[in-house]
């Protein structure tokens, strides 16, 4: 009897074209590991609403075995009469509506076919449910938490203190020796250390960073700054910090045009993001409509100047004894700046205006009684307007930076614009590839003594290869658009260990005129400076 | 047995007014059709999951490869909730200490990509990054961006697969799938629990549809009425490579604020 049922059930699911093609509406009752039970309850079901009711077998996560049990009423009139009953039973049940899947799932990851189905038993056993399936978690007790959280999970922010010291040991050498015999090998050490204290809820914090290197062979790249040393009071829609500290504009990669408040320190790295501190009271408000800074900005920093055994340099070394200032009260004079800085959507920007001394000097040409050269810096008071803005969409970046600065000693503008295209897993990798191409202006043209962009497109490759120990790399190259002048430049880094880190740099300068030396200091030609400075830079800093 | 019937799906009873109403015992995926009862099952996680105003906690990154070369790292994390968009979000690196005091904020939006700034101490430089940029790694570890980021519901569609019942309670199995193009899922298969929705495996396929990770959660504990994960493991199955998440002194009501906490500004200051 129980036999030609079965033979009868199998037959009718054979007529019918196919299983899944019955209705358009079919109600899962519920899903088990164990097939025996997936049956039993389907004959439940069968009993209880009077349709087809099918045991569906797929392969769950981790390719566990499930067995659906679904009932598939014929036409609408039995589905709706089928979640009629499940309704007024209170019967777990969710509605296939589909035949095929809104988003089409692969045949191999739940692959359902038609499976054994059994017809209705006289009594019917009790339900089994699944067991925990193997490597499904164990769920946490259903232990109903409190309604509010415990007091011991509610509390202050956390305070912070930290104080960490880092030593590098650096060697740059250059491929070459120098215009002026300067040696090749320049090794040097650096110390800085970094002291944070947040109290008060956070609302005050001390930060304290002091830095010093020693160069072998130039005095002046040995040198210590106080790269920041201030105070910061929070308020609920401002912040205010006195001290010594350090402030970066801008949002381009080559040529660091707008940035302003700190000094230079050249003697660092020529790329002009090194920065010495600078002694300010900023006030920063922060609204709905952006944020606003003030900076008051007491004493001036003169920029560092590699010294005469030092490298890269101008031919002509320059000698800070000999500065001059526009102003009468030299490094004293008080400066100002004022920025507004929003963002709109993808779109992020900054407007500003800063009154002072100028951060870069204007040179004089200057012969000291032995017959000997020196560029004598002189420092103009500026008005400097400027302008940054960064556009994102999709993978790719856009960037402006623009200023005009006056009295400099005309006054002048220039701007750097491009892109940046990230491209996240790159070849198949887990690598991201950057694609810089920035180009810069400046409407000095050949009179642009102080910077290699006068006009000049600058194109980089920027890795990130997400290891374990965050390798990076920028590899550039800046052409000059009205010389041959080109210069190649390379930063990679890498973690070694917890508290290691390996740092290579590398610059190479080609394509300058040879040099004139009876007219060195030669705005239209300054790659013949340093046609000779090319380096490679390794750097090894461990951090306590 | 009816009575025995009744006493196993007493939880899913109040079966249309699921969501609105706020009694734990009312969910219920009765009668919705496969999609509508995979977005409810998520739907109600993210309300059991909101409220919770604003959180501080320690994070403990361990990344590890397929031969066993380990790397560890340290953030703090602050999230604020948003009354009318997504939550903010802050992280702030404590170790290896050569990139100690680099922070990310994060402004999750609904519909929009999400506003993400990097703080580079180093050059004291904020950084706008493209959050499109989501299938990336996220601090070299197995966690993408996206897997990262702040839940937001209508960041999926969903497919409820199975709803298993055992004498712990009900499990479901729901597929996610991506709505933003930029995602690198095809889909992925979140297994929860019934009982507080909480999220204890996820399978992640990429758009070539071939299985990719897996994550396993557990050490669950109860803060009130939210359930906070103790631990992660995301496991690639393509590379060997894996990543714990250790999660420790969670802090809840700290006062944390949109502005004063969550600005470009508190960006620099953090530590």
């Amino acid at each position: 009897m129980r036999r030609n049922l079965l033979t009868g059930w199998l037959v009718a699911l054979l007529l019918c074209p196919t299983v899944s093609a019955w209705a358009a509406e079919r109600l899962v009752f519920g899903s088990f590991q164990n097939v025996q039970n997936a049956e039993n309850w389907a004959n439940r079901m069968r009993a209880l609403l009077d349709v087809d009711v099918i045991v569906e077998a797929g392969t769950g996560l981790d390719g566990r075995d499930t067995y659906r049990v679904i009932a598939a009423p014929p036409d609408e009139e039995a589905a709706s009469r089928v979640r009629r009953i499940a309704d007024s039973r209170q019967l777990s049940y969710w509605r296939l509506l589909d035949l095929q899947p809104a988003v089409p799932l692969p045949d191999q990851t739940r692959d359902t076919t038609v499976a054994r189905v059994k017809p209705a038993a006289a009594e019917l056993p009790e339900p089994v449910r699944a067991p925990n399936p193997k490597g499904r978690p164990s769920l946490t007790p259903a232990v109903r938490p409190a309604e509010t959280i415990p007091a011991d999970a509610v509390g202050e922010r956390s305070t912070v203190q930290l104080l960490d010291l880092d030593v590098g040991a650096q060697a740059r050498t250059f491929f070459e020796d120098g215009l002026d015999g300067q040696s090749r090998f320049h090794p040097s050490i650096s110390l800085q250390l970094e002291y944070y204290r947040a109290w008060d809820e956070e609302r005050q914090s001390l930060t304290f960073t002091p830095f010093y290197r020693y160069d072998v062979e130039d005095d002046e790249r040995t040198h210590f700054d106080l790269r920041e040393g201030f105070w910061t009071l929070v308020g609920d829609d401002w912040d205010l910090s006195l001290g010594v500290k350090q402030v970066f504009w801008g949002v381009t990669e080559f040529n660091h045009l707008v940035d302003i408040i700190n000094q230079t320190d050249l003697v660092e790295d020529i790329d002009q993001e090194e920065k010495l501190g600078q002694p300010m009271a900023q006030l920063s408000l922060v609204r709905d409509w952006g944020i606003l800074d003030l900076f008051v900005l007491t004493g001036f920093r003169e920029r560092t100047f590699t010294g005469v055994n030092g490298r890269p340099r101008y031919y002509i070394p320059v000698d800070k004894d000999l500065t001059l200032y526009e102003s009468d009260k030299g490094d004293g004079r008080i400066d100002g700046a004022i920025r507004w800085s929003h963002h709109f959507g993808p779109l992020e920007f900054g407007l500003y205006h800063f009154s002072g001394t100028s951060r870069a000097p204007l040179y004089n040409v200057v012969t000291d009684d032995a017959g000997q050269q020196w560029l004598q810096p002189v420092y103009p008071v500026v008005d400097q307007t400027g302008v940054d803005a960064q556009a994102i969409r999709g993978d790719w970046a856009f960037k402006l930076e623009a200023i005009t600065r006056s009295n400099f000693p005309d006054r002048y503008y220039a701007y750097t614009t491009g892109f940046e295209r990230t491209i996240v897993g790159v070849f198949g990798s887990r690598a991201d590839l950057g694609l810089v191409v920035e180009y810069s202006y400046d409407d000095r043209g050949d009179e642009a003594f102080d910077t290699f962009y006068e006009n000049d497109l600058s194109v980089a490759n920027r890795w990130a290869l997400n290891d374990l120990g965050d390798t990076q790399a920028l590899l550039g190259v800046t052409f000059d658009l009205d010389s041959s002048e080109t210069i190649l430049s390379l930063e990679a880094s890498r973690r070694l260990g917890e508290t290691w880190t390996l740092l290579l740099e590398g610059r190479a300068f080609f394509g300058a005129e040879p040099l004139d030396v009876q007219n060195p200091f030669n705005p239209g030609n300054k790659g013949a400076s340093v046609a000779r400075d090319d380096y490679i830079e390794l750097e090894l800093t461990r951090y306590f | 047995m009816a009575g025995r019937l009744i006493a196993l799906l007493v939880p899913l009873f109040a079966a249309h007014s699921a969501l609105a109403t706020t009694d734990e015992g009312s969910f219920s995926v009765m009668g919705r059709t496969a999609e509508a009862a995979g977005e409810a099952i998520f739907r109600e996680a993210d309300r059991r999951s909101s409220g919770y105003g604003d959180l501080q906690v320690d994070l403990e990154m361990i990344l590890r490869t397929s031969q066993g070369a380990e790397s560890r790292r340290s953030l703090r994390i602050r999230q604020l909730e948003m009354a009318d968009d997504g939550d903010r979000l802050l992280v702030v690196f404590e170790t290896p200490k050569s990139i100690g005091g680099t922070a990310l904020l994060s402004y999750a939006h609904k519909f929009e990509p999400d506003d993400q700034w990097m703080y580079l101490p180093a050059l004291k430089r904020v950084k706008r990054i493209a959050s499109q940029n989501k299938s990336g790694p996220f601090l070299s570890s197995e966690f993408a961006y996206e897997d990262m980021a702040l839940e937001e519901v209508e960041k999926f569609t969903y497919r409820l697969l199975e709803t298993l019942e055992d004498d712990q309670g009900i499990t479901y199995v729901v597929a996610r799938f991506p709505t933003d193009e930029h995602s690198g899922y095809g889909r992925q298969e979140v297994v929860l629990d019934g009982d507080a929705f909480r999220i204890h495996h996820i399978d992640y396929f990429d758009r070539q549809d071939r299985l990719l990770k897996t994550l396993d959660v557990d050490g669950y504990q109860p803060y009130g009425p939210f359930w906070k994960a103790g631990r992660m493991l995301m496991s690639n199955v393509q590379t060997g490579k894996s990543t714990e998440l250790i999660w420790s002194n969670y802090v809840f009501g700290t006062g944390l604020d949109a502005e004063r906490d969550f600005s470009t500004n508190s960006l620099r200051r953090a530590r």
